[in-house]
C-alpha cells in the first residue's frame, strides 16, 4: 500500500510539472473536494457497518480524547524544539507544527497574517507530514503500535489517512483515528493563530 | 473551513447511517475497500499535481523542502512519542473486538 501511495504522489508531481498548465490549478480544489467526498462516503459506510464499535467507544469514554491532545501537544512541541536548531522563532516554528498536517488551512492562515515564507514552509511541511503519515502508518502500526500510527496523521486521520489507518489497524482504532482527526482539524484554526501570538 | 469540516462530517455520517442500516447490496459491500483505495490513490495523484504544477514550490523545493522535511519529521516523531506516553491510560479492548 505504501508503495502505491508513493508512486501515486510521484506520478502526480511529474504530471503536474511536465504536462499540465498552471491554469489547471484553478480546477484542482473542486476535484479534490469531489474525490474526498466520495472517499469519505465509503469510509463512512465502512465505519457504520461496525455496529458494536459505537458501544465500545462509549466505554472508552473521555480518555480517548488523550490521543488528539497528545498529538496536538507533541506536534507543537516537536516543531518548536527543531525550530530552535533551525534558528527559527519558536512561535513561528510552533505554528507550523500546529498545522497538524492540514497543509491548505495552516498555510492560508499564515499567509493571511502576512507570513509569506512561513506560509510556504507550513504548506510543504504539512504536505510532507501527510506523505510521511501515509507511507509510515502501516510501518508504525506494525512495529510501534496502532495508536501511535494514528498520531502520525494528525488532522488527516479523519479523511485521507483514514483508509490507510483502517487497513493497517482495526475498526476500533479507526474510530479513535476519526475522533482524533475531527478534534485536530477543529483545533488547527484555533491553535495556529494562538501559537503565532505567543510572546517569545 | 468550518463549512468544509461540516460537509466532510456530514457525508461521513451519511455513509455511516447507510452502512449501519445495512442497505447496501452485498456486491457493492465486497468492493468497499477497492473503491476506497482507488479514491485515495486518485487524491494523492492530484495532491502530487498541486505540488508539481506550482513552479515556485518546485524551484525552491530543495531549500524550503529540506527545512520543511526536518520539521515534519520532528512533528511526527513527537506526536508518536506523546501518544506513546498517554497510551497506557487508554483502554483498548482488542481481544473483545476481535472475538
Amino acid at each position: 500500500m505504501s508503495l502505491k501511495i508513493f508512486i501515486a504522489v510521484i506520478l502526480g508531481v511529474g504530471t503536474g510539472y511536465f504536462f499540465l498548465p498552471t491554469e489547471f490549478s484553478n480546477n484542482i480544489g473542486l476535484i479534490i473536494d469531489i474525490g474526498l467526498m466520495v472517499l469519505l462516503f465509503f469510509v463512512g459506510i465502512d465505519i457504520g457497518k461496525q455496529k458494536d464499535i459505537l458501544d465500545k467507544i462509549k466505554k472508552l469514554g473521555f480518555k480517548v480524547l488523550l490521543v488528539p491532545l497528545a498529538v496536538i501537544v507533541g506536534s507543537v512541541v516537536g516543531s518548536m524544539i527543531i525550530g530552535l536548531f533551525l534558528n527559527m522563532k519558536i512561535n513561528e516554528a510552533g505554528a507550523i507544527g500546529a498545522g497538524l498536517g492540514w497543509y491548505s488551512l495552516s498555510s492560508t492562515i499564515l499567509l493571511s497574517d502576512g507570513y509569506v515564507e512561513l506560509s510556504a514552509l507550513a504548506f510543504l511541511s504539512n504536505v510532507f507530514r501527510e506523505i510521511i503519515a501515509l507511507i509510515f502508518i502501516p510501518v508504525v502500526a506494525k512495529y510501534i503500535g496502532k495508536l501511535e500510527s494514528v498520531s502520525t496523521a494528525g488532522a488527516t486521520a479523519m479523511d485521507t489517512a483514514l483508509p490507510v489507518i483502517s487497513s493497517s489497524t482495526d475498526p476500533q482504532t479507526s474510530i479513535i483515528a476519526f475522533i482524533t482527526g475531527v478534534i485536530c482539524s477543529t483545533a488547527v484554526p484555533i491553535i495556529v493563530p494562538i501559537i503565532l501570538k505567543l510572546p517569545v | 473551513m468550518v463549512t468544509s469540516l461540516l460537509k466532510y462530517l456530514g457525508i461521513l455520517i451519511l455513509g455511516g447511517i447507510i452502512g449501519f442500516k445495512g442497505k447496501l447490496s452485498p456486491k457493492l459491500e465486497g468492493k468497499l475497500n477497492t473503491i476506497q483505495t482507488v479514491c485515495l490513490l486518485f487524491l494523492l495523484f492530484i495532491m502530487g499535481i498541486t505540488i508539481g504544477i506550482n513552479d515556485e514550490i518546485i524551484s525552491n523545493i530543495f531549500s524550503i523542502g529540506l527545512k520543511a522535511g526536518i520539521i515534519s519529521v520532528f512533528t511526527v516523531g513527537f506526536s508518536i512519542l506523546f501518544v506513546h506516553l498517554v497510551k497506557k491510560f487508554i483502554p483498548m479492548e482488542e481481544k473483545e473486538i476481535e472475538s
